[in-house]
């Protein structure tokens, strides 16, 4: 996790288009200003990046369906449970799936496990878009690089 | 009305806290209702899955952004459940 830059996903463990599964992994800082204010002597994740974090390996299922040809926007997040803490140092798998794919917008459901407990899930609504500029398309390619996006997973037949 | 309607009405009553007497054949989702684009998603969301179709709400959206349909085609209740009906008949006709 890069949580300056909001990139908190590391890795894709596992990219499934024709089920629509997506599974990937965050490691949280041990260290990081966040922690000092959130909470002194009882550092936890704070809840709104964990939805973050739901919301982008969501989002990138959404990408990987859509062949990067569009971009979701998070657009509502419903029945977000924090269930226990996440503290600096955990590794998370992230698991996200798809509730409902509409016309220009979908809703997952995602879960944050902390060595297989569930730490954290919620729904997510997304507007799914075509790229509103050339530079966010370059970024997310880049982005693809780094997490090990399978391209073989989008390929065309 | 057709229980289209009925059923539009039922899910944009508990979707967005609107009172169920209050939605009529001719109200408009948005200029009546006072239904915004994100509450629209769970309304769209609800009828995908009760009529097992799925709205053509970018088609829709284009349509009237380039001039050639207007809101109210799609957005006054009669009007959007004769939509339903006609995607419910051609997802029958194809399947």
């Amino acid at each position: 996790m890069h949580l300056e830059y909001f990139k908190l996903i590391d890795r894709i463990v596992d990219l499934d288009v024709a089920e629509r599964t997506i599974t990937v992994e965050a490691q949280v800082p041990k260290e990081n200003t966040i922690f000092e204010g959130h909470f002194p002597g009882h550092p936890i994740m704070p809840g709104v990046l964990l939805i973050e974090t739901m919301a982008q390996a969501s989002g990138w299922l959404l990408i990987a369906m859509t062949k990067f040809q569009r971009m979701p926007f998070l657009a509502a997040v419903k029945e977000a449970k924090m269930r226990s803490f996440v503290s600096p140092g955990d590794l998370l798998t992230i698991e996200a799936g798809i509730v409902h794919e509409g016309s220009g917008f979908a809703m997952t459901s995602a879960k944050v496990l902390v060595g297989g407990e569930l730490r954290c899930n919620a729904t997510i609504t997304f507007g799914i878009v075509p790229f509103p500029h050339p530079d966010l398309r370059e970024h997310m390619d880049a982005e693809a690089r780094r997490i090990g996006f399978p391209q073989q997973a989008v390929a065309d037949d | 009305m057709s229980s289209t309607f009925d059923q539009v009405a039922t899910i944009i009553a508990e979707t967005c806290d609107i009172p169920r007497d209050t939605i009529t054949p001719e109200s408009h989702a948005i200029d009546d209702l006072g239904i915004d684009s994100l509450d629209f998603l769970d309304i769209a969301f609800a009828i995908d899955k009760a009529f097992g179709i799925k709205l053509p709400l970018e088609k829709w959206t284009q349509e009237v952004n380039d001039g050639k349909a207007t809101t109210e085609q799609y957005f006054v209740l009669k009007n959007l459940s004769a939509r339903i009906d006609e995607l419910v008949a051609a997802k029958g006709a194809s399947a």
